[in-house]
């Protein structure tokens, strides 16, 4: 028994303490949570906006789209349309190599690579909830706006757009931590992230476990730490509902 | 005040209004009367265009709101619209909703805007709900709510489409009371109602519309005391027990 222990101890020095070797644990943790509030800003951006394209386009209708803007917005939601259907039709992985290989192939900034693939792989998923949650609003929402003089665009912002983002808050906190889970794939690229930092502490010291123990310890206390905020989040939504 | 020309709308192959030809002049009150199915609230919604008429044309004080070019969002600052589920915007206050169409549109500043809204709340009894939320309100408030909020904006001409259908019944005479004094005030109105007595004692016409079309049209003596049309006076029989 404490033999085992006392090597279990000794393999702790030489994976954390030797060498420092823990900052590879506490930087990845730092890089992994960039990542990830980046990539999730971007998609929500790039959500948002597909998401009153897709919307906009199909309340409209068919044949209330001619002239320049009914061109217009034909154009952007084909656009959205191959965007959502390429992004969701092909895994994350290989969207991440090609960034990387292919079109940023002259960059060295792994960072970027990895936001830039995250954000755009976000926006996907992000852009369908937001529809969702534009399509829960009752229509009625956009006619007393609109019968009001209010613009469209200005019904959206100030009217849809906020009961939609509170409707969706939940399911906005879960693709976050999809994400975060998602990011794990960075070291391909190389990126040190927590992931990766793990592993190279194996690479090093020749001990699977310890490492891989914590890196998942640690992945497992952010995600419990979001779910308890979403779990807040939701009692908050309920009890304004009532409001 | 409007004038509506021949207007026709479609859904698909259904053919909802099949040629309504009608003046509304200032200060009338128009009730609008028939079976369910048969155009009332559709023909209500081309007026503000929140349906888009498949023919015919509809004028707003001599411009044609059907044509090319006007600015729709400017005609609807004119034109109220109260619905049958109020719509009253969930994740604002009650001050806010009265003040969110004024303000965006940049005809009022906030302050001025709060005061009207406060103004408003005082005429129809609700000034101490004005930092309450439409979910804390029952239904004859929230009803109450969306006409000042229509009303905020000072419009010319009010269309409600069954403005109490949805309301227990104890809260049906507050909204209407609302209603009535508006019409004396010297409002113009479009009214889409099952209450009849609402009809008799403010309407200065009573639409009667089946199947796409005014069937028949009169004073509200002449509509309630003497049908012309079969179709009305079996409508009439059936609503009127
Ligand atoms: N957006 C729409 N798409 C397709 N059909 C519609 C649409 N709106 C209304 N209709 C159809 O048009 C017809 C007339 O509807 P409308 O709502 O104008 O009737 P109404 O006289 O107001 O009836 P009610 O008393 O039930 O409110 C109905 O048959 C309805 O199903
Ligand atoms: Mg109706």
């Amino acid at each position: 028994m404490t033999e085992w222990w006392n090597d279990l101890v000794a393999k702790f020095v030489l994976d954390f303490v030797e060498k420092e070797r823990w900052r590879y644990i506490t930087n990845g943790v730092v890089v992994t949570l960039q990542v990830t509030a980046a990539s999730l800003l971007m998609g929500l951006v790039i959500g948002i906006l597909v998401a009153i394209v897709r919307t906009s386009h199909d309340q409209i209708g068919k044949k209330n789209l001619h002239g320049f803007s009914g061109f217009l917005i034909r154009v952007l939601n084909a656009i959205c349309s191959i965007y959502l259907t390429v992004i969701r039709g092909t895994p994350m992985m290989v969207q991440l190599m090609i960034m990387y290989f292919v079109i940023l192939a002259s960059s060295t900034n792994k960072f970027l690579v990895a936001f830039l693939s995250f954000g755009i792989n976000s926006g996907a998923y992000i852009a369908e909830i937001m529809r969702s949650g534009i399509m829960s609003i009752d229509k009625g929402q956009m006619e007393a706006g609109r019968s009001l003089g209010l613009g469209y665009a200005k019904t959206m912002q100030k009217i849809i757009m906020p009961q939609a983002i509170k409707n969706v808050l939940p399911a906005l906190v879960n693709e976050m931590i999809t994400l975060l889970k998602e990011t794990s794939i960075c070291g391909t690229i190389g990126l040190n992230e927590l992931t990766r930092g793990g592993d190279i502490i194996r690479g090093v010291t020749y001990d699977a476990m310890l490492p891989l123990l914590v890196v998942a310890a640690i992945y497992l206390a952010i995600v419990m730490f979001f779910t308890w905020i979403m779990g807040l989040l939701e009692r908050r939504l309920r009890e304004s509902d009532i409001r | 005040m409007i004038s509506v020309r021949n207007l026709c709308k479609d859904f698909g192959a259904h053919k909802v209004l099949r040629g309504i030809n009608y003046e509304i002049g200032q200060g009338e009150k128009i009730v609008i009367i028939g079976p369910s199915g048969s155009g009332k609230s559709t023909f209500l919604r081309c007026l503000n265009l929140l349906e888009t008429p498949t023919s015919g044309q509809i004028f707003f004080e001599g411009t044609e709101i059907t044509g090319k070019g006007v600015d729709i969002n400017k005609i609807r600052q004119q034109m109220g619209m109260v619905f049958q589920h109020f719509n009253l915007f969930p994740h604002l206050s009650i001050m806010d909703n009265l003040i969110l169409a004024p303000v965006e549109l940049k005809l009022m500043t906030k302050e001025e805007a709060k005061e009207e809204a406060l103004r408003l709340l005082d005429i129809v009894g609700l000034r101490e709900k004005a930092d309450s939320y439409p979910g804390q309100l029952s239904g004859g408030q929230k009803q109450r709510i969306a006409i000042v909020r229509s009303l905020a904006l000072k419009p010319k001409m009010m269309l409600f489409d069954e403005p109490t259908s949805a309301l227990d019944p104890e809260m049906v005479g507050e909204v209407l009371e609302v209603m009535k004094n508006l019409a004396e005030d010297g409002m113009t109105m479009a009214v889409v109602t099952h209450e009849m007595g609402f009809a008799k004692e403010v309407g200065t016409k009573v639409l009667f519309m089946d199947e796409g079309v005014i069937l028949e049209e009169g004073t509200p003596e002449e509509i309630f005391g003497d049908p012309k049309q079969d179709r009305t006076k079996e409508f009439l029989s059936k609503v009127l027990i």
